[in-house]
């Protein structure tokens, strides 16, 4: 016998079990996919292998004379960033969308803060640990000491998980259907990830630079990149490139908010 | 109190009207049937009873409450159950990790076991949701409808896809989930589902309700012409016929008749005295499908 309820009157798992919970499910529903983990993972580490073992030793004269492998490791820490927070949750949110697990999430009891919150902080653990894997590989492989300023770092990495995840948000809603979720995700971000200097530093005051500053990808490389920098005099608070992946951020949520929606459109 | 009570609901989409003055009640524990063409508005009126989807005007009560109402949205979504028309189930969970992450959703749910057993997955239910075949998903998505032991359950075209012995299992299931005091709402294009499940009907076109009752009732169809259907004997001319025969098709004549007792009684008569045999005689009232697409022409 069903009683006509009050306000507040759910009963269930607790808020904060709950997004455990579902965090966890979330991982799962990652890991279970091997192809899908392994090529995540995977990527950022094979190429910074590969670059550093090729051109690591270099000196990158127009920035501080660093090595180049010291501006990889940041390079593809901000990489896995992207690729996490960006990427991995864009189709996801498509694919989710189109086959109509947004919808069901969406009727069942959990709250669609708990639900969303619960898909961002999954990828913001891949991301994470993408990070500690590049920083661990830079410090083993290449002996590249880890960021120089911790708070600047650990400051630039949240921005930057903010700022892709709104994007990631923002850009699933533009995106018809689960066939075009791919070739609409991502021709544009590999495009701007080569142009932004992921592979190659990019001297500043180019017409490279100019350009690529205009988008986010380039700021989170070179935020990171500053981070780890340990020439005397360098600043140590990217505030700039930080500004800018603000700026993007907002244009991804108000892009999210005006957009937004569970059910499958079909385009 | 109804389960589902809906009065002058209406819902447009920009200048578009989806519903438009639809009025229904759904009593307790009973099986109640939406049809209509597709386009027609049953998924979304389905979808603002659930509180999916916000109306436009009218009043709207699911389980007493308005599913429209955010403080106690949450409390309806534990007591109803939603089968959607997609294959909404992740394809790299086992069916029982997907029914056990389900379950937590709700505070007292059905037990893990008992919904693999009434889904008939007891053999699968290791093994990944991706290597079910369609019709062992859309069991699995029937499972997830009823994982949180609903008192409403909402089945948007459950047996789309499935073959005829899945089709049968579903309807089983929903049978006895409706005995159980379950009240089920369904939405389908098969008539045949309506007239094994559904205690009552409702026929939307055109964003309205073009006609509601029983199956059997339904667009006066217990009451009219009956048809009935005989080989004609060989050797044996049409005009022969003791009764008005309305049509002749491949040799079996069909008369469309309001008084069949006093036809039968007179064609079967003179069959006997004739001694000629009325192969595949039968008499059938018109059928559901003929009704719904006589409703559903006449609303276009």
């Amino acid at each position: 016998m069903t009683t006509v309820p009050t306000a507040g009157s759910y009963r269930g798992l607790g808020d904060v079990k709950l997004i455990g919970r579902q965090v966890r499910y979330e991982q799962l529903s990652f890991w279970l996919n091997p192809v899908g983990a392994i090529f995540t993972i995977g990527f950022s580490t094979v190429f910074l292998v590969m670059l550093g073992s090729l051109d690591g030793n270099a000196k990158v004269s127009f920035l501080d004379n660093i090595r180049m492998v010291q501006y990889y490791v940041p390079g593809f820490a901000a990489y896995g960033i992207m690729s996490s927070c960006y990427n991995l949750l864009a189709l996801n949110l498509v694919n989710r969308r189109e086959m109509g697990l947004l919808k069901r999430l969406r009727l069942s009891p959990v709250p669609t803060w708990i639900l969303m919150a619960s898909i961002f902080l999954s990828s913001i653990i891949i991301a994470a640990l993408q990070v500690v894997l590049m920083m661990l590989v830079g410090r083993v492989a290449f002996n590249v000491h880890g960021p120089a300023n911790v708070l600047p770092f650990v400051l630039a990495v949240i921005v930057g998980m903010l700022c892709f995840t709104a994007l990631a948000v923002g850009i699933s809603t533009l995106v018809p259907n689960a066939d075009s979720a791919g070739p609409a995700v991502n021709i544009v971000f590999f495009i701007l990830v080569a142009f932004s200097g992921l592979y190659f530093a990019i001297p500043p005051h180019s017409v490279l630079a100019t350009v690529t500053g205009y988008f986010p990808v380039r700021h989170l490389i070179l935020s990171l990149e500053t981070t780890f920098n340990r020439t005397p005099g360098v600043t140590a608070w990217p505030w700039h490139d930080m500004g800018v992946m603000a700026i993007w951020a907002v244009a991804g949520i108000v892009l999210a908010l005006r957009r937004w929606q569970w059910a499958p459109r079909r385009g | 109190m109804p389960a589902v009570s809906v009065a002058h609901l209406a819902k447009s989409y920009g200048h578009t009207q989806a519903v438009r003055d639809v009025t229904f009640e759904v009593a307790r524990g009973e099986v109640f049937a939406l049809l209509g063409p597709n386009g027609a508005g049953k998924t979304t009126t389905i979808e603002i009873l659930e509180g999916f989807r916000d109306r436009s005007g009218g009043q709207v009560q699911t389980l007493g409450v308005d599913p429209a109402d955010r403080r106690t949205q949450r409390w309806l979504r534990t007591r109803i159950g939603v089968v959607l028309q997609e294959l909404a189930v992740e394809p790299y969970f086992t069916v029982r990790q997907v029914l056990t992450r389900n379950a937590g959703y709700y505070p007292a749910p059905r037990p893990v076991e008992q919904v693999i057993d009434l889904i008939g997955l007891r053999e699968k239910a290791d093994e990944r949701v991706k290597k079910l075949s369609g019709g062992q998903q859309r069991r699995l998505d029937v499972g997830l409808g009823i994982i949180g032991n609903p008192d409403l359950l909402f089945l948007d075209e459950p047996t789309t896809g499935l073959d005829p012995s899945g089709r049968r299992q579903t309807w089983d299931l929903i049978r006895q989930l409706a005995g159980s005091g379950t009240t089920v709402m369904l939405t389908t294009h098969y008539m045949d589902e309506v007239e094994a499940l559904a205690d009552r009907v409702a026929v939307l076109a055109k964003a309205e309700i073009v006609a509601a009752g029983t199956p059997t009732s339904i667009g006066g169809r217990d009451a009219g012409a009956v048809t009935i259907r005989f080989v004609v004997p060989p050797g044996v001319a049409v005009a022969d016929v003791p009764v008005a025969v309305t049509s002749v098709d491949d040799g079996i004549a069909l008369i469309a008749t309001e008084d069949e007792l006093r036809v039968l009684h007179t064609l079967t008569g003179w069959a006997l005295e004739q001694d000629h045999v009325l192969v595949g005689l039968s008499v059938s009232r018109v059928s559901l499908e003929d009704t719904y697409l006589a409703l559903t022409r006449e609303a276009e």
